[in-house]
């Protein structure tokens, strides 16, 4: 052991790292901005969920209940009536909506309140906020009818999801489509970046190859190594994992197919703006993670803080995630009109990726 | 008369920001003719070669080849490049390797010639990050040529290579020249410039002197190539 070789090696190490700047950076920067963004979405978010409130009740009693609600600090209300209810939580304006029916005032005096609670149900953790707001209702409505027990005996209704659906459900739906995004960016990025530094790009610039080929090419290559794992991957979520599907197999693996080349012209165009393998790592954390955290996978976009979420809205793995959860929790098809935005904007940015990545093949070799 | 020329670059300069890499660089290359690029590291060769291809576009001057203005896609299947590190894909088989760029240039059925010419034939299984500088050089060669380009681009093509392959290398870029390939070739090697037919040296991205071997050496005062080639360079630098 001699201390001298150890120490060449270290300086050798950080020599290297004074000559590029960039990781330097983004060593220091990107935690800085993770945890930044992360603090800012748990901290800035608001998780009170949108209710409506559809008092029906002939008697007094179900102003006073809606009353109570209104106040209630873990929720946020609106008035509606309970034939707009579904249209709404379909809509996601609303994540539930409570009925109280006509005879709820009855209901109360004869000891037994039925109230109907209809739940969105694709979001979990929102439920429970909703139950407890009217519960603590209830408590009030109970110190008003004077001398009774009241039970309280909420009907729940689920639109999506139900009893049986549980976390796992709802993340799944998001990550069949994200695993299969991330690995075919990675992968893409950096084998593109190494027919770059063996000289091979440069060959091929000296051969009769158009560019547009070239990216068209590699995005036909990656798409059967794509669709091949996205085949695996579904199969094993669904039939190993059991995460709940209500929509069309095909469907899923549609979607995950324009998730995987939207990756892997992802992967060609940023790999322009890298030097070395060393350097297409770094986007992992720099793409990778913000969406993760802003493309609704884990905090729903609807509870962002407003100023993330128009950053939410430009990010295309938004319109994927919500699409994957809308087709797999939800049972959507083609025929829904916000299927139809989702797997538009995610077409969308394909294309406009294959542009952007030949004409920036175009550049760098001009 | 300018068609008889395979290559025409006239008055070229590119720059890479503040370094002047060809200054007013003229060159005509007829075609068949073997032509050496010489001079030392960084003189400007490699980007003389790759304007010539079209990778690079001149800041000033022009570049016509085979009668075409560069850059220009349509003649690039007429060309072929051989550059200077073996690019080649590693996780591929030398027979791999080299029928990708015969698709490429549509020329799929010139592979097995290709192979024979390198001497690969009976290693074209082999995969090419298993084999030897030498080996690799002579792949990178395979890959350059298999669609009989009319013009061939060599940046220093036996960098590398044992001088038996060498002379082997040498011998059938004549017999290509006499079919009629033009051949531009970028050495820093001297021995290698007394097998071309004229030679151009560069330095500090200018062309300094031009010639046959023979008038090289008249010019330099010297029977020594690598004596006339300084003595020429340190005249014009003074």
């Amino acid at each position: 052991m001699s201390g001298h070789r150890v120490r060449a090696i270290t300086r050798r190490l950080l020599q290297g790292f004074r000559r590029d700047r960039r990781t330097l950076a983004l060593l220091f920067v990107a935690p800085i901005v993770i945890l930044g963004l992360l603090g800012y979405l748990m901290r800035g978010s608001t998780s009170s969920p949108s209710v409506g409130i559809a008092n029906e009740d002939s008697g007094p009693l179900g102003v006073m209940v809606a009353d109570a609600l209104r106040h209630s600090s873990r929720i946020t209300t609106t008035d509606i009536s309970a034939a707009d209810g579904d249209a709404k939580l379909k809509d996601g304006s609303l994540v539930a909506y409570i009925v109280l029916p006509s005879d709820f005032s009855r209901q109360a005096q004869s000891g037994n309140v039925a109230p109907e609670v209809h739940l969105e149900g694709s979001q979990p953790g929102v439920d429970a906020p909703v139950l407890q707001a009217l519960q603590q209702a209830m408590i009030t409505l109970a110190s008003q009818v004077a001398g009774r027990n009241v039970n309280f005996q909420p009907q729940i209704k689920y639109l999506y999801g139900g009893k049986s659906y549980d976390t796992l459900d709802y993340f799944g739906a998001a990550f069949v489509g994200l695993v299969v995004f991330f690995l075919v960016f990675v992968i893409t990025i950096v084998s593109f970046l190494n027919e770059r530094s063996q000289g091979t790009l440069e060959r091929l610039m000296a051969s009769p190859l158009r560019r547009g080929e070239i990216v068209l090419g590699y995005m036909l290559g990656f798409t059967v190594i794509a669709l091949v794992q996205a085949a695996e991957v579904l199969i094993f979520s669904l039939a190993v994992l059991k995460i709940q599907n209500q929509g069309s197999v095909l469907l899923i693996f549609g979607m995950e197919a324009l998730m995987a080349i939207a990756a892997v012209n992802l992967g060609i165009f940023l790999s322009m703006f890298a030097r070395s393998e060393f350097q297409a790592v770094q986007f992992i954390p720099l793409v990778v993670v913000p969406q993760m955290l802003l493309s609704g996978i884990i905090f729903p976009v609807s509870t962002e803080p407003k100023a993330l979420q128009y950053l939410s809205d430009v990010l295309p793995l938004t319109y994927a995630v919500n699409g994957m959860r809308d087709i797999m929790v939800k049972g959507a098809d083609l025929t829904w009109s916000s299927l139809q935005l989702d797997a538009g904007v995610v077409a969308g940015f394909c294309i406009v990726l294959i542009a952007a990545g030949t004409a920036t093949l175009r550049r760098r070799l001009g | 008369m300018t068609d008889s020329y395979a290559v025409d670059v006239e008055g070229v300069s590119k720059s890479f920001g503040a370094f002047k890499a060809l200054n007013g660089v003229n060159l005509r290359v007829r075609q068949g003719e073997i032509y050496g690029l010489l001079g030392p590291n960084g003189a400007g060769k490699t980007t003389l070669i790759r304007l010539i291809c079209g990778l690079l576009a001149a800041h000033a001057g022009t570049v016509t080849v085979l009668g075409q203005r560069m850059p220009n896609v349509g003649v690039l299947r007429h060309i072929g490049y051989m550059t200077q590190q073996a690019a080649l894909y590693p996780a591929l088989s030398v027979e791999e390797n080299v029928s990708f760029f015969a698709a490429i240039n549509g020329a799929d059925e010139g592979v097995k010639d290709a192979l024979e010419l390198v001497e690969l034939y009976d290693r074209r299984a082999s995969v090419v990050a298993t084999l030897s500088g030498g080996l690799r050089q002579r792949c990178s060669l395979a890959c350059a040529l298999v669609h009989r380009p009319e013009l061939l681009l060599l940046d220093e093509p036996t960098v590398g290579i044992d001088p038996q392959l060498r002379v082997q290398f040498w011998e059938s870029f004549r017999r290509m020249a006499a079919n009629g390939t033009t051949i531009i070739v970028s050495s820093h090697v001297m021995d290698e410039a007394d097998r071309c037919q004229r030679l151009g040296l560069i330095q500090y991205g200018r062309l300094l002197a031009e010639g046959s071997p023979a008038d090289i050496r008249a010019q330099g005062g010297s029977q020594n190539l690598e004596e006339a080639f300084l003595a020429l360079a340190g005249r014009k630098e003074s």
